[in-house]
């Protein structure tokens, strides 16, 4: 299907919680590849794993086994420093709540991965600017959070997850808590963001975002029980 | 031969002074003094003629001029009285108590003589009172130093006290400072989760809330020492006129203040680094809640 080696690779991965001392599988010996430039919606009924596995694949929770491996980095095997470090710099999150600093404007909210990252000020003001731009908020660079629709602050967190040229973008619900029309706007960005060659994965029940996605994969119990491509890969493109 | 001393003597009740007050010219009178309080209390003034007696009710006295007005040292221990001072010549004194010799304390300023060199420590107050004390039969003469010291027992009890109030505030506000940051950073719980799953580091979190810790110590307490130096002049000034002393009853020096944001500086640095320790042991995931 593709030939360019994937931005991820699962293999037999599984991740075990211990409820009242007994431990309960929430994702049971799932295999996954995702190639660059590909856009994934994971879907499936609640309480299926879906979250557990973007966790994983972000290097935020660890495997209690198999093998994950981003851009070819074993992402079990990290120590959280690493994984910390990693997650800065090779994966861009979207959360369901957005979850921006509410003391700090648009713009400072898009460098503060930046800043992590010891780029320079003005390096990381024109990113942030431009990234602002990118994501339609051009105008509202000095906004802070509370002066922003839940829609602009979504965008706003999309522009911050891109701050460190990530190599995958992870998105959870990211059109959860908008209502239709911001949730369709959202989408289109995510459908720019992807056609301009990001890797996405999405976990969502937003029928809306699965369709529009170019690989929907249904979960159930921990396991995928379907994998379909929608839309082909124009060409294969390396570019991130 | 007139003796040059100048005798202090309070005269509490033993010298009336009679008005009316006549504003005459009194050339050849005697001259007195009186302190700032009395002249404020009885609207006298420099050149004014009073007229001394042993009882108000006396029917003549002597007419003297008051050649000057002293003001009271800042003497902690003279605070609570609110007595008058007079300073008579010794021999107008004598006449008007009628009791001649009858002197209970008096105190001999020392002085050094214009040739003497500074370090000739041989006729300081010690020697003169000792020489005193050898010579001298029914009364005890001591340095001024030592009735010093004396005196201050009391103030030296209460400066404990006061520094033990201090402590106590300072613990309970160590204690208090500590609480509002672990609340206020917990209050922050998520955002700092979702930092951390973007990929700041432990270090950066700490870091970060130190600094605001350590920020809002140094406002609070440039904020502290701005109503403390306010409030010591409003304390000054009130209890100034109420006691008509220059005394200072309240200080706030640059000792204090470099103590005071020490102190409330190195709180914010601790509470800051226990809280945000508190923070960044929790995993992200949780910090988030779910
Ligand atoms: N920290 C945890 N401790 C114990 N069990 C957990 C924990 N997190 C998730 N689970 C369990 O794992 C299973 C999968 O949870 P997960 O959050 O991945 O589901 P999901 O597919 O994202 O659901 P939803 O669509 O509602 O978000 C659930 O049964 C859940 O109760
Ligand atoms: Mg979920």
């Amino acid at each position: 299907m593709n030939m360019t080696p994937p931005v991820l690779s699962a293999r037999d991965l599984r991740r075990a919680y211990l409820v009242a001392g007994a431990p309960v599988e929430a994702v049971r010996g799932l295999t996954l590849d995702v190639h660059p430039g590909e856009w994934v919606a994971v879907v499936g009924p609640s309480g299926c794993g879906k979250s557990t596995l973007l966790n994983l694949l972000g290097a935020i929770d660890r495997p209690t086994s198999g093998q994950l491996l981003i851009r070819g980095r074993d992402v079990a095997a990290m120590d959280d420093k690493e994984a910390t470090r990693f997650r800065l710099t090779g994966i861009g999150f979207v959360f369901q709540r957005f979850y921006l600093m509410p003391t700090l404007s648009a713009a400072e909210n898009v460098e503060l991965p930046m800043a992590e990252a010891k780029m320079p000020r003005v390096e990381r003001e024109a990113r942030a600017k431009e990234l602002l731009t990118y994501v339609g908020l051009g105008a509202r660079t000095d906004h802070r959070p509370f002066q922003l629709s839940g829609g602009e602050q979504q965008r706003v967190a999309v522009a911050r997850a891109l701050a460190n040229r990530p190599a995958l973008l992870l998105a959870d619900e990211p059109t959860g808590e908008l209502d239709a029309r911001t949730g369709e706007e959202m989408i289109a960005l995510f459908d720019r963001l992807n056609r301009d060659g990001t890797t996405i994965v999405t976990v969502t029940h937003d029928e809306e975002l699965a369709q529009a996605a170019r690989r929907v994969i249904h979960m159930r119990d921990g396991v995928i029980v379907d994998d379909q491509v929608r839309r082909p890969l124009e060409s294969p493109t390396g570019a991130t | 031969m007139r003796t040059l001393l100048r005798w202090w003597c309070t005269l509490t009740g033993a010298v009336i002074l009679t008005a009316p007050v006549l504003r005459v010219q009194g050339q050849g009178m005697r001259t007195l003094a009186i302190d700032e309080r009395l002249a404020t209390a009885s609207g006298l003034s420099l050149g004014d003629s009073v007229r001394l007696a042993p009882m108000a009710s006396a029917p003549s006295g002597q007419w003297a001029r008051i050649g000057a007005i002293t003001r009271r040292s800042a003497d902690p221990s003279e605070i609570a009285r609110s007595e008058y001072r007079v300073r008579l010549h010794l021999d107008q004194l004598q006449s008007l108590t009628g009791v001649g010799d009858r002197i209970g304390r008096f105190a001999v300023r020392t002085q050094l003589s214009a040739g003497a060199s500074p370090d000739a420590t041989a006729v300081g107050p010690d020697s003169v009172s000792a020489a005193i004390n050898a010579m001298a039969f029914g009364f005890r003469a001591y340095p001024a130093a030592e009735v010093a010291i004396e005196t201050s027992a009391t103030f030296r009890v209460v400066n404990r006290f006061h520094r033990a109030i201090g402590i106590i505030t300072i613990v309970a506000s160590a204690i208090f400072l500590l609480c509002i940051t672990l609340l206020k950073v917990d209050e922050r719980r998520r955002e700092v989760g979702a930092l951390r799953l973007l990929g700041l580091s432990r270090a950066t979190v700490v870091r970060s809330v130190m600094l605001e810790a350590s920020l809002i110590a140094l406002l609070g307490s440039a904020l502290g020492a701005g109503f403390g130096a306010a409030a010591s002049a409003i304390v000054n000034w009130y209890y100034q006129g109420v006691y008509a002393t220059p005394l200072k009853f309240a200080l706030v020096t640059p000792e204090i203040v470099a103590i005071a944001v020490t102190l409330s500086l190195l709180l914010g640095i601790v509470s800051g680094y226990l809280a945000a320790q508190r923070l960044v042991r929790t995993a992200p995931l949780e910090l988030v809640g779910r």
